[in-house]
């Protein structure tokens, strides 16, 4: 099979998963106990007469099969829904929130990789050293550290304690700059401390990965016959060694996307940074339920995308998978 | 009757080439104690446990004792006292009964559809086969914390029974893989051969036979998971999705949370207290992982 076939084939792959993902979150929220009406607005819910009128907007009263696939049809022509507390389509919530977590991502996990890369690589080259040891060690701190704690005590010491960043949202509020500079400036003074918590613990995260593999790598033989032909070692390190040690990361690089879109809400909660996971977390308070269920499709169709694209980079990287 | 005869030679033939399995724990037993780092997490774990069983009797105030409020650490409150005027040690050593709870019951849960989906999809391979592996590809492309806030706002009681529950039947993709990796080579096996020639139904080689041989994997991955379902309650919790009647770590987080400022006791002392636990169950798992000689993917 050659890698036009794969690829199909990975395609064709994501349908029956993308119908399963759908059966999913439906029977998510209608199999819950209670109506959803009665949850929707608050817990105060809304005045029976009113109640009666929105079911039939909403299709409720109907069986459930038939709702499911007035709902998919309505999914399959591009429509995610409509919210009807804040009074927009699930689209123009999403356009208006996802610019922030795009660069919070980008930001953090860019970061990550590199600095994952470069200790990783060191610790396994200098493998039983003492660095080896203290950066392992170090790596298994940041992995047991909750990650919103970890920010938690750096908007306490950098924003509250000594005033360097500013602790919430994406810009200075009420301020006009005097030049997009200045802009630039404060936009980025306020990333800071967001994107610092992610990067640390993804960092942590990431090292264990590619030490890890890089120690594997460099136990294979190839690389002894390298050395042995005189190549110098940081030849044999990074153009023999690191290409091969990336390829999990490349995996996991595409997996991390579904984490990195909704996992890093907790730390756009706290620092009122107003992008998709704040916004999950804000629908899930007031159980928007059609704004969810589209947030929820949004969401899953874009890891299914990155995943997608992982299995094909790793397939066009790595010659050795045999495509089945 | 064949096949309880059949169990008795297979023990007999055991016990010509393997060592009893009070030897077998000892071998274990002595690699795990030449990693410095496994004993300090054994050590972390067994306190852990030790506050959480013993909390009731030796915290030093009752929970609902109520003194001046945010005063800071001092000899007569350690960890110093909330914005209700409780006492922040007694607080934790009580959440440690709860996130202990949480990290075991989310591991069972976990178990019981890992074990079981991947025995059966290893064991009967096939059309069942890809049938499990292609939902469980959906469950681990879902992204977690997403479904989980779904699944929460959707019930109307916030019990932390419930949250366990979701939690583990949300995680178990990664080791329904592992389980189904290890049965799928597992049933070449000539033991698995021998039952099954002597008349044993699947279900009895699947939990009598080939079961026990992968208690090895199934403790280091369980191990593994605990410390994640901890500080996955605790960050679900803190985005106030939790049980409000619990106080678990992440509720203590939550509430110091708009105090913080003015008292950093609050909020430090319960994120110490989830670092420590998971750190020592992480480093218990690493040590496991190296002592049992079992390869799973970091």
């Amino acid at each position: 099979m050659t890698l036009k076939d794969y690829i199909i084939r990975r395609i064709i792959v994501i349908i029956p998963t993308f119908f399963l993902i759908t059966l999913i979150i439906f029977s998510l929220i209608h199999l819950a106990p209670g109506d959803p009406t009665r949850v929707m607005i608050g817990p105060r819910g809304l005045p029976p007469e009113l109640r009666e009128q929105v079911k039939r907007e909403l299709g409720l009263d109907q069986p459930i099969p038939v709702q499911y696939l007035s709902w998919l049809s309505r999914l399959l022509r591009g429509d995610l829904g409509f919210s009807y507390n804040t009074k927009k389509t699930v689209w123009e919530m999403i356009a208006i929130r996802i610019p922030l977590t795009l660069e919070l991502m980008l930001v953090a996990e860019g970061l990550s990789i590199l600095m994952a890369i470069i200790l990783g690589v060191i610790a396994a080259v200098k493998h039983h050293s003492t660095y080896d040891a203290a950066a392992s060690l170090w790596a298994l701190i940041g992995y047991s550290t909750p990650d919103f704690w970890l920010a938690l005590l750096l908007m306490l010491v950098f924003s509250l304690w000594l005033g360097w960043l500013p602790s919430t949202q994406a810009l200075t509020a009420g301020v006009t700059f005097a030049t997009p500079f200045h802009a630039l400036f404060d936009h980025l003074q306020h990333l800071a401390l967001p994107a610092l918590s992610l990067t640390l613990v993804w960092t942590a995260y990431l090292f264990r990965m590619v030490r890890s593999a890089m120690l594997e790598v460099l136990s294979q033989d190839y690389i002894t016959t390298a050395r042995s032909k005189g190549l110098k070692e940081w030849v044999v390190i990074y153009k023999h060694a690191l290409r091969n040690a990336l390829l999990p990361v490349v995996t996991y690089v595409g997996y991390s996307v579904g984490l990195l879109l909704s996992g890093a809400a907790v730390i756009e909660y706290i620092f009122a940074w107003e992008g998709l996971g704040k916004l999950m977390v804000e629908r899930s308070d007031v159980r928007d339920y059609p704004a969810l269920m589209g947030l929820s499709i949004f969401i899953a169709i874009m890891v299914l995308i990155a995943n997608l694209c992982a299995d094909i980079a790793y397939a066009v990287v790595d010659p050795r998978i045999r495509y089945d | 009757m064949s096949s309880h005869v059949s169990t008795e030679s297979e023990k007999k033939k055991e016990k010509v080439h393997r060592p009893s399995r009070a030897t077998r724990l000892f071998i274990v037993w002595r690699k795990l104690k030449k990693s410095e780092l496994a004993i300090a997490g054994l050590g972390i774990v067994l306190f852990m446990s030790m506050v959480a069983l013993l909390s009731p009797i030796i915290s030093p105030y009752d929970p609902a004792w109520v003194g001046s409020a945010r005063q800071p650490p001092s000899m007569e409150h350690i960890f110093g006292t909330d914005n209700a005027g409780r006492d922040m040690l007694t607080l934790v050593m009580r959440g440690a009964r709860i996130s202990m709870y949480v990290g075991m019951a989310a591991v069972l849960v976990e178990m019981l559809f890992g074990i079981g989906i991947g025995m059966i999809s290893g064991y009967f391979g096939g059309i069942i086969d890809e049938v499990l592996m292609r939902i469980t590809d959906v469950f681990y492309t879902l992204p977690i914390l997403m479904v989980l806030l779904l699944a929460i706002s959707m019930f109307e009681v916030r019990a932390l029974d419930l949250i366990i529950l979701v939690m583990g039947a949300l995680e178990w993709p990664f080791m329904a893989r592992v389980v189904r990796s290890e049965y799928l080579s597992l049933r070449e096996t000539t033991y698995v051969e021998a039952a099954k020639s002597m008349g044993a139904s699947s279900w009895r080689i699947m939990i009598r036979h080939i079961l026990p041989n992968i208690l090895s994997v199934l403790i280091v991955l369980a191990t593994m998971d605990i410390p994640w379902f901890i500080l996955f309650e605790a960050t679900i919790t803190f985005l106030g999705f939790g049980d409000p009647r619990s106080s678990s770590w992440g509720v203590l987080l939550e509430r110091g949370f708009p105090h913080m400022q003015y008292a950093w006791w609050i909020i430090t002392f319960p994120g110490l207290a989830l670092l420590f636990t998971s750190l020592g169950f992480n480093l218990l798992g690493d040590g496991l992982r190296d002592a049992l000689d079992v390869k799973v993917r970091e």
